[in-house]
């Protein structure tokens, strides 16, 4: 059983999470260009490598950040989003 | 003839807040506040629970005391529960074969609070003695019940 750790609830079977998506900084919409803005829209980076995602442990409704290397499959890390420095 | 004893409590009354404030605003109305997220404290009559970091569940007649007006803060949350206390000495089996939570790896002294699923139905679980408190959207409340009631009845 593939198990992620919840910052909050700690380590849990991986059927307890959703995945939300890798996180990608949005243009500017009154700045980007149309190429830009349908590049950040449409495309999505299917590279294996360090990706920083949102996941959501959903009994709890909990979102946070996990670092994970789709290349080996391995979690390395989960924290809870505190805006970025 | 179950292995499990399934008590429906779900008409207890029972009332939710949650938010940056809440915490407090629950110490001002003269309740204990659980220090740590996912704990739990008793009450006269029922219970109070730290659902993460700033959301609480009030069980029992304290629940009444969250009608009082809230502050800048603190937002309700309507909890409409349903609301089951499980006991017999089959009542681990019964979540080995529906849950991946290790009930018998928990510590029941410092009153945890476990948000996690049963049976695919995410729920709050507070173990507490020989029973088990569960609490889930009252949604799934029957189909929950027929789907634990189910596999009890094949423990016997």
């Amino acid at each position: 059983m593939k198990i992620m750790t919840c910052p909050v609830n700690g380590p849990r079977a991986i059927t307890e999470f959703a995945y939300g998506g890798e996180i990608r900084p949005m243009p500017n919409p009154n700045t980007a260009s149309d190429d830009q803005w349908a590049d950040y829209i449409f495309n999505r980076n299917g590279a294996p490598g360090m990706k920083r995602e949102w996941w959501c442990h959903t009994p709890s409704n909990t979102w946070f950040v996990a670092e994970r290397d789709t290349e080996r499959d391995l979690i390395m890390r989960t924290y809870l989003y505190m805006g970025e420095a | 003839m179950s292995a499990i004893h399934f008590e429906n409590v779900s008409k207890t009354s029972r009332a939710g807040v949650k938010g940056p404030a809440a915490a407090a605003w629950l110490a001002i109305l003269g309740l204990p506040v659980p220090d740590a997220p996912n704990t739990w404290l008793p009450l006269e009559g029922g219970l109070i629970a730290r659902l993460g970091l700033s959301e609480f569940l009030v069980e029992g007649p304290a629940s009444a005391q969250l009608a009082a007006p809230i502050s800048h803060g603190v937002y309700p949350v309507l909890r409409q529960d349903t609301a089951l206390v499980l006991k017999g000495e089959r009542l681990n089996d019964l979540l080995l074969e529906t849950c991946s939570v290790n009930f018998l790896a928990i510590d029941r002294r410092t009153r945890p609070a476990l948000l996690t699923s049963i049976a695919g139905v995410g729920v709050t679980a507070i173990p507490d003695g020989n029973e088990l408190r569960l609490w889930c959207d009252c949604t799934y409340g029957e189909w929950f019940i027929d789907t634990l009631s189910s596999v009890a009845n094949e423990l016997i």
